[in-house]
C-alpha cells in the first residue's frame, strides 16, 4: 500500500514541476561539420614512416596532417597537387636523370611558417643509405639501427640517386639519379617541418615565432649540407621517438602537431580516438568542403561497429566484406549507405616449381622442373581448380557482382583487362565447364599416373590460419573439385602459415596479394627467379620484368609485355589469379563526396571533397 | 563458480591441517615458493606454445610492399627472433626477475610500447569497467539469493532460479547486440519523440506488478491489491512523466528527494537495526530533514569550480554530519546508530547526486556531441564533448559504463544467487539458528545478525579470488564495447603474435588469481573460528 501512496505523491510532484520547469522543445543542431570514422585498430605513432609504427590508422592520420606533390585518386592515377608545387625532368640521357621539385609561393605550415625547398631535403636522409653513412648516422643495410629508424632506407631510390641540391632560391630542389626509372615518380621528395624538428632537437616545446622559425630553418640547411653529425644524430632522436606519442592533450608538445594538410591532430584519447581539426593555414592542396572535424575512433569489433553506425555514433565504417556484415549494414535503412568497391589484393593460386632461391633444401614434388611431366600436372591441377565455384559459393554473396579474375596484371574492370585475357590465352583454363576441364584434368594425369582415377596423386597445399573461415570454405571446394582431377590433396590447415610460403613440404598455395602502388613492372616482380617464394625461374621472364623495371617503355610496349609475360605463365601452368577481394564501405547518408579508391588510404583520399 | 566454491571448501581442510602442524608464517612461505614455481612453470610453457603458435612475421612475409624487407629486419632485431623461445624464455624471464632488484623489465611490444606502459594504462580501464558489475553483481546476487533462500519454493524462488539461469547461459556478445538495439539505438531514436503507446504502458505496469507482488510474496486479497496498486502507480507516473516531458528534463526535486530519504531512512533503520530501535530512526531522519534543508544550497555548490573535489568534501561532510549527529541522539548503543546513520546519509548522498545528474541532463543531450542521442552503444568517453564540465563528462562515463555494465553483472549474478541461497538455506538449518530462535529473538535479528553473517563467510572467499580476476578483464565484452582493457591487451597480443605483451599480461593475471587464492585460504580461517581454534598456540 505504501507504494501506491508513494506513486501518488511522485505523481503530485513531478506534475508540480513540469508547471515550474515548463514544456522543452529540443534546439535543432546546427549542419553537421564532424566525420567519426571506425578503425580497428590503436594509434600509436605521428610518424608512420618508422618500420614499428607503419600501421594503417598512423598513415591514415599522417595524410590528413601532410600533403606533398602527388597522391593517388579513385581511377589510381597518380594526381599532381598542383596546389602545392610542380615538378619536371630537367634531365634525361645516358649519364643521369634530373627531376626539379618546386613548392609554390606563399605555401604555410600550420604555425605560419613558409614552406621552402628545404623543407624537402629531410626526405634523402630519411632513404638514402649513402648519406646517412656519410653523414656519420649508421650503416642502414647492417644489422645495427642507424640513427633515423627509418623505412624508406634500402629501395630502388637508394640505388639510383646520386645528388640532392637545393636551389639558390630554396625554393627548388633537383634530384640526380644515376638513369631512368619508370616509377621515378612515386620517389619524389616528401616534405616536413624541419624547423620544428631543430627546435624539438634544441629542447624547445612551444611553437616559434617567424623569425626564429626561419633561423631555425636554415640551421636545418646548414647541419643538412656540412653533414653535422651531432645536429643530426639529436634530429635523428626527434624523429625516432618523440613522435611516438599514443595520447595528445594540451600538454603535448605542439611542435609536434605542426603540419599542412588539412587536418590536424587536436586530441588523442589513448586507444580510444584521434581527434583532428582544420588547419587554419591550409593552402596546400585542394580546397576542403564543410568538414572541420575528423575523428577516428577505434572499434574492433565488426559488429560493434555496424551498431555504433546505426546509432549514428560514427559516420564512416569500411566493413569487413563477409556476407553477413554486408547483409547487417543494409539492415540499418536509408540512414546509411552501403557500397562495394574494388580493392586492390587478389586472391591467387601458385604451383610449386622448385626451392625458392637461397633455399638449401631441394624441391621434390611432382611439380617439380620443367619436365613435359611436371608442366603437364601443373596444367591439370590448375585446369581442376573450380574457382568459377569459388565465385558462386563465397565471393557472391558479398558482392552480386563478382566475376572469376582471368588476368594477373588487370582487375576486372579495368580498360585493359578483356583485350588482356583474350590476347594472353587465358581461355586455356576457362574453356568448357569445370567439368569437361576436370575431365581434361583427370586424363592429363592418367597419362603418368594411370590409377589416379582411384588413388589420387598426393600433394600438400599451403592456405592459411585454421581460424579463416573463407580460406577454409575455399580449401574445401578445391579438395573436392581436386580428387574428381586425379589429386589427392592434403589441406591440413597450417598455423602461422605465411611462414611456410617458402617451404618445399608444399606443392602448392594460395593466399592474396595487395598492391599498394602502381609500378611498370605490374605484379610480375614475384615471378622473377631471385623472388619467387615457389622457386619459379624462367629466364626469358627474368629478362621482361627487369626490362620493365628499367626502360622507358610507351604504353603499348608495357602491354605487349604484360601479354607475353602472362602467356608465359599460362604456358608454364604456375599460377592463376582466383578473384579480386570485395571492399564495402558504409557511410551515414547525409555525407556526401564519398568515393573509395582501390589504393591506400582507400575511401579517406579525397576527404577534402567530403561534405554533410 | 563451481570451481571456486570447491576451492574454498578445500581450503578449509587445508588451512586447517596446515596451520596446526606449521604455524601460520611456515603456511605463508610454502605457499609462496609453490606460487613462485607455479608461475616459473606455466610461464614457461606459456612462452614456448605461445611462440611455437604462429609467425610475427608472417603478414610481412607475404606482402608485396617494397618496405616489408626492412620492417622484418627491424622487427627481428627488437624482438630478437633470431634467438629459439626456449632461450629467449630466460632473457624475457631476467627482466622480469628485476622486480626483486627494483627493475622491473617486461620487454617491448611490437610497436615498440614498453609492455608495462601498456598494461598500466589498461588496468583501470578495466578495473572501470569490470569493478562496477562485480559489485553490482554481488550486491544483488547475495540479495535476491538471500530472499529467494526466504522465500523458498514461492513463485519469487522460481522466478529468479529461471532468469538467473537463463541469463548465465546467454553468452554475452549476444546480450550486448541486444542491449545495444533496444537500450542505445531504439531509445535514442525513441528520445526524438518521447511518448509512451498506451499497449506500452499496460506491458511496462503489469511486468513490475508481477514482479513486486511475487517478491512480497502475499497471498489472496492483499496480493491482488498489491498487483493492483502497483500496476495503476506505474502506468500513471510513466504517463504522467511523459506529459511533462520528464525523459528529456528530468529530475527528482526537493520534495521527491525528501521521501526518497524518508524510506532509506526506515529502510536502513530496518535493515540495521531493527524498526523499533526509535532513536536510529529519529536519527537517520534527522538527516532526511539535513537533505531537505541543504537541496538547494547544494545546488548552488555543485555550480563552483573544481567539482571533482566539491563532492569528496560534501560525502565527507554528509558523514561527519550523520556521526556528530547519531552521537548527540544516541544514549545507548552508540555504535550501531551511528552505523544505521552514516548508511542511511551515504545513501541518501547518492540520491542527491543521482538529482543533480538529471538536472544537468537536458544540458547534456543538447550539446552538439551528444545530439539528443544520449546512450551510446561503444567506447569509454566522448572525446567531442568539451572537458572541464564535471556534470558532463560524469554523465557521459556513466552512459559509456550503463550499457556493458548491465550485459556484465546480467550474465555473472546468477552464481552469486544460486550460491548465496544455497548457503543461507544451509546456514537456516544449523543448530544455533534454531537456538537463536529459541531464545526468542525476533526474526530480523536471527537472519540478519545469525544467518546472513555466517553466510558470508563462505562468500568472502569466491569474492577475494573473483577480484582477482577482475584484473584479467573480460576479452568479449572489452572487444563488443570497444573498451581498451587488459581483455582487449591480451586479445590483441594473441592475434598479433606479440609475446612479450601476451606474457606481461600473463605474468600479472597469473600472479594475482595465485595470490587471491592464498588470500582466500588466509581469509577463511581468519573468518570462521571454527578453524581458528585448531592453530594450537
Amino acid at each position: 500500500m505504501r507504494i501506491n501512496r508513494g506513486a501518488k505523491i511522485a505523481l503530485a510532484v513531478a506534475a508540480t514541476a513540469a508547471l515550474v520547469v515548463g514544456a522543452l522543445s529540443p534546439a535543432q543542431a546546427a549542419t553537421r561539420s564532424t566525420v567519426v570514422i571506425v578503425d580497428s585498430n590503436t594509434f600509436t605513432s605521428l610518424n608512420p614512416s618508422q618500420p614499428d609504427h607503419n600501421l594503417v590508422l598512423n598513415g591514415n592520420v599522417a595524410y590528413l596532417s601532410g600533403i606533398g606533390f602527388n597522391y593517388y585518386n579513385s581511377s589510381v592515377d597518380l594526381v599532381r597537387n598542383t596546389n602545392f608545387g610542380s615538378y619536371k625532368i630537367t634531365a634525361n640521357n645516358s649519364k643521369e636523370f634530373k627531376v626539379k621539385y618546386t613548392v609554390a609561393k606563399g605555401k604555410k605550415w600550420s604555425d605560419g611558417t613558409p614552406i621552402t625547398g628545404v623543407d624537402l631535403l629531410l626526405s634523402n636522409v630519411l632513404s638514402s643509405n649513402e648519406y646517412s653513412k656519410a653523414a656519420g648516422l649508421g650503416d642502414p643495410a647492417s644489422d645495427t639501427l642507424q640513427a633515423f629508424d627509418s623505412l624508406g632506407y634500402n629501395g630502388a631510390y637508394n640505388e639510383l640517386i646520386r645528388d640532392v641540391s637545393i636551389a639558390p632560391d630554396r625554393m627548388s630542389v633537383v634530384l640526380t639519379y644515376s638513369k631512368f626509372f619508370p616509377d621515378w615518380e612515386l620517389y619524389g621528395p616528401g616534405v616536413s617541418p624541419v624547423h620544428t624538428l631543430v627546435a624539438m632537437a634544441l629542447g624547445e616545446k612551444k611553437l616559434g615565432t617567424y623569425a626564429h622559425n626561419v633561423a631555425l630553418k636554415n640551421k636545418f640547411l646548414s647541419a643538412y649540407q656540412s653533414k653535422d653529425t651531432a645536429m643530426l644524430k639529436k634530429i635523428a632522436k626527434v624523429w625516432s621517438e618523440a613522435y611516438d606519442v599514443t595520447s595528445v592533450d594540451s600538454k603535448t608538445n605542439p611542435l609536434l602537431l605542426v603540419g599542412n594538410g588539412p587536418y590536424l591532430v587536436s586530441s588523442i584519447v589513448k586507444d580510444q580516438t584521434v581527434t583532428m581539426k582544420l588547419n587554419p593555414n591550409y593552402n596546400s592542396g585542394p580546397a576542403t568542403s564543410g568538414i572541420e572535424t575528423v575523428v577516428f575512433k577505434t572499434i574492433p569489433d565488426p559488429t560493434a561497429a555496424a551498431q555504433a553506425l546505426a546509432n549514428k555514433e560514427v559516420d564512416v565504417y569500411e566493413a569487413i566484406a563477409t556476407a553477413d556484415s554486408v547483409a547487417a549494414l543494409n539492415k540499418i535503412g536509408s540512414a546509411v549507405n552501403v557500397d562495394g568497391y574494388a580493392v586492390s589484393t587478389y586472391e591467387h593460386v601458385e604451383v610449386r616449381t622448385g626451392a625458392a632461391q637461397g633455399d638449401t633444401e631441394e624441391y621434390k614434388g611432382v611439380f617439380a622442373g620443367k619436365s613435359q611431366k611436371a608442366r603437364d600436372l601443373r596444367t591439370a591441377f590448375l585446369l581442376a581448380y573450380p574457382r568459377q565455384e569459388i565465385i558462386d559459393k563465397i565471393v557472391k554473396p558479398v558482392n552480386s557482382k563478382a566475376v572469376v579474375m582471368n588476368s594477373l596484371q588487370y582487375f576486372p574492370g579495368e580498360t585493359n583487362y578483356k583485350k588482356m585475357i583474350g590476347d594472353s590465352g587465358a581461355s586455356k583454363f576457362t574453356a568448357g565447364t569445370q567439368d569437361s576441364r576436370t575431365a581434361a584434368a583427370l586424363a592429363l594425369v592418367k597419362k603418368y599416373y594411370p590409377d589416379a582415377a582411384k588413388e589420387g596423386v598426393k600433394i600438400k597445399m599451403l592456405w592459411g590460419q585454421p581460424s579463416n573461415t573463407r580460406r577454409a570454405a575455399e580449401a574445401a571446394l578445391v579438395k573436392a573439385e581436386l580428387a574428381k582431377g586425379g589429386f589427392d590433396a592434403d589441406m591440413t590447415p597450417t598455423a602461422g602459415w605465411s611462414a611456410f610460403i617458402t617451404d618445399v613440404k608444399y606443392d602448392a598455395q594460395f593466399y592474396a596479394w595487395s598492391k599498394t602502388a602502381v609500378t611498370q613492372s605490374g605484379n610480375f616482380g614475384s615471378y622473377k627467379s631471385t623472388e619467387s617464394q615457389t622457386g619459379y625461374d624462367n629466364p626469358k621472364v627474368d629478362e621482361i620484368v627487369s626490362s620493365l623495371e628499367t626502360d622507358v617503355l610507351t604504353a603499348g610496349q608495357i602491354y605487349d609485355k604484360y601479354v607475353e609475360l602472362e602467356q608465359i605463365l599460362i604456358e608454364d601452368a604456375v599460377s592463376l589469379p582466383i578473384f579480386q577481394w570485395p571492399g564495402v564501405i558504409a557511410y551515414n547518408s547525409d555525407l556526401k563526396g564519398m568515393d573509395p579508391a582501390p589504393l591506400s588510404p582507400t575511401f579517406l583520399w579525397n576527404v577534402w571533397e567530403w561534405h554533410f | 563458480m563451481p570451481y571456486e566454491f570447491a576451492c574454498g571448501r578445500n581450503s578449509e581442510f587445508i588451512a586447517r591441517y596446515i596451520l596446526e602442524d606449521l604455524g601460520l608464517l611456515a603456511f605463508i612461505m610454502r605457499r609462496l615458493g609453490t606460487l613462485g614455481v607455479i608461475l616459473f612453470g606455466s610461464s614457461f610453457l606459456l612462452y614456448n606454445l605461445a611462440a611455437l603458435s604462429g609467425d610475427p612475421l608472417g603478414e610481412l612475409r607475404v606482402s608485396q610492399d617494397p618496405r616489408a624487407k626492412q620492417i622484418i629486419i627491424s622487427l627481428t632485431r627488437e624482438l630478437q627472433l633470431d634467438i629459439p623461445p626456449p632461450i629467449r624464455y630466460f632473457l624475457w624471464l631476467r627482466g622480469v626477475l628485476g622486480l626483486f632488484v627494483g627493475n622491473l623489465d617486461l620487454g617491448n611490444t611490437r610497436s615498440g610500447e614498453s609492455v608495462a606502459t601498456a598494461i598500466a594504462s589498461a588496468v583501470p580501464t578495466t578495473v572501470r569497467l569490470v569493478f562496477t558489475a562485480s559489485i553490482l553483481a554481488m550486491v544483488l546476487g547475495i540479495s535476491i539469493g538471500i530472499i529467494t533462500a526466504l522465500r523458498q519454493y514461492s513463485k519469487f524462488d522460481y522466478a529468479m532460479t529461471f532468469v538467473s539461469f537463463l541469463l548465465f547461459s546467454l553468452p554475452i556478445f549476444w546480450v550486448a547486440v541486444l542491449l545495444k538495439q533496444f537500450m542505445a539505438i531504439e531509445f535514442n531514436n525513441w528520445l526524438s519523440a518521447p511518448t509512451i503507446s498506451l499497449k506500452a504502458l499496460i506491458a511496462i505496469g503489469v511486468v513490475l506488478s508481477l514482479i513486486v507482488s511475487s517478491v512480497a510474496g502475499a497471498t489472496g486479497k492483499k496480493n491482488y491489491t498489491i498487483f493492483g496498486s502497483v500496476f495503476a502507480g506505474t502506468v500513471v507516473t510513466l504517463w504522467t512523466l511523459q506529459k511533462i516531458n520528464w525523459f528529456l528534463e528530468p529530475g527528482l526535486g526537493p520534495i521527491v528527494f525528501f521521501i526518497a530519504c524518508v524510506g532509506i531512512s526506515y529502510g536502513v533503520t530496518q535493515l540495521s537495526v531493527g524498526i523499533a530501535n526509535k532513536t536510529a530512526l529519529k536519527s537517520s531522519l534527522s538527516m532526511a530533514v539535513a537533505g531537505l534543508i541543504l537541496y538547494y544550497p547544494t545546488r548552488k555548490a555543485f555550480t563552483f569550480d573544481k567539482q571533482g573535489l566539491i563532492v569528496v568534501a560534501m560525502a565527507i561532510l554528509t558523514i561527519t554530519l550523520a556521526v556528530i549527529a547519531a552521537l548527540i541522539m544516541a544514549k545507548i548503543d552508540k555504535a550501531a546508530i551511528v552505523r544505521t546513520t552514516v548508511i542511511a546519509a551515504f545513501m541518501m548522498g547518492l540520491v542527491r547526486l543521482l538529482d543533480q545528474l538529471m538536472y544537468t541532463w537536458p544540458r547534456f543531450i543538447s550539446t552538439d556531441a551528444i545530439n539528443y542521442r544520449p546512450v551510446p552503444t561503444v567506447g569509454q568517453a566522448n572525446s567531442l564533448l568539451e572537458p572541464g564540465d564535471y556534470w558532463i563528462s560524469t554523465l557521459d562515463l556513466l552512459m559509456h559504463l550503463i550499457l556493458p555494465t548491465i550485459a556484465l553483472t546480467a550474465i555473472s549474478f546468477a552464481g552469486y544467487i544460486r550460491f548465496a541461497r544455497g548457503t543461507m538455506l544451509e546456514v537456516l538449518n544449523q543448530d544455533y539458528i534454531r537456538t537463536a530462535r529459541a531464545k526468542g529473538l525476533s526474526e530480523r535479528t536471527v537472519i540478519m545478525r545469525h544467518a546472513f553473517r555466517n553466510t558470508l563467510i563462505p562468500l568472502s572467499t569466491i569474492i577475494v579470488v573473483d577480484f582477482a580476476g577482475i584484473i584479467g578483464g573480460a576479452i568479449i565484452t572489452e572487444r563488443v564495447f570497444g573498451w581498451k582493457g587488459m581483455g582487449t591487451l591480451f586479445n590483441a597480443a594473441i592475434n598479433s603474435f606479440d609475446l612479450n605483451l601476451l606474457m606481461g599480461v600473463f605474468f600479472l593475471t597469473g600472479t594475482l588469481a595465485l595470490t587471491a587464492n592464498l588470500v582466500a585460504d588466509l581469509l577463511y580461517s581468519a573468518l570462521d573460528p571454527r578453524i581458528r581454534t585448531g592453530s594450537g598456540a
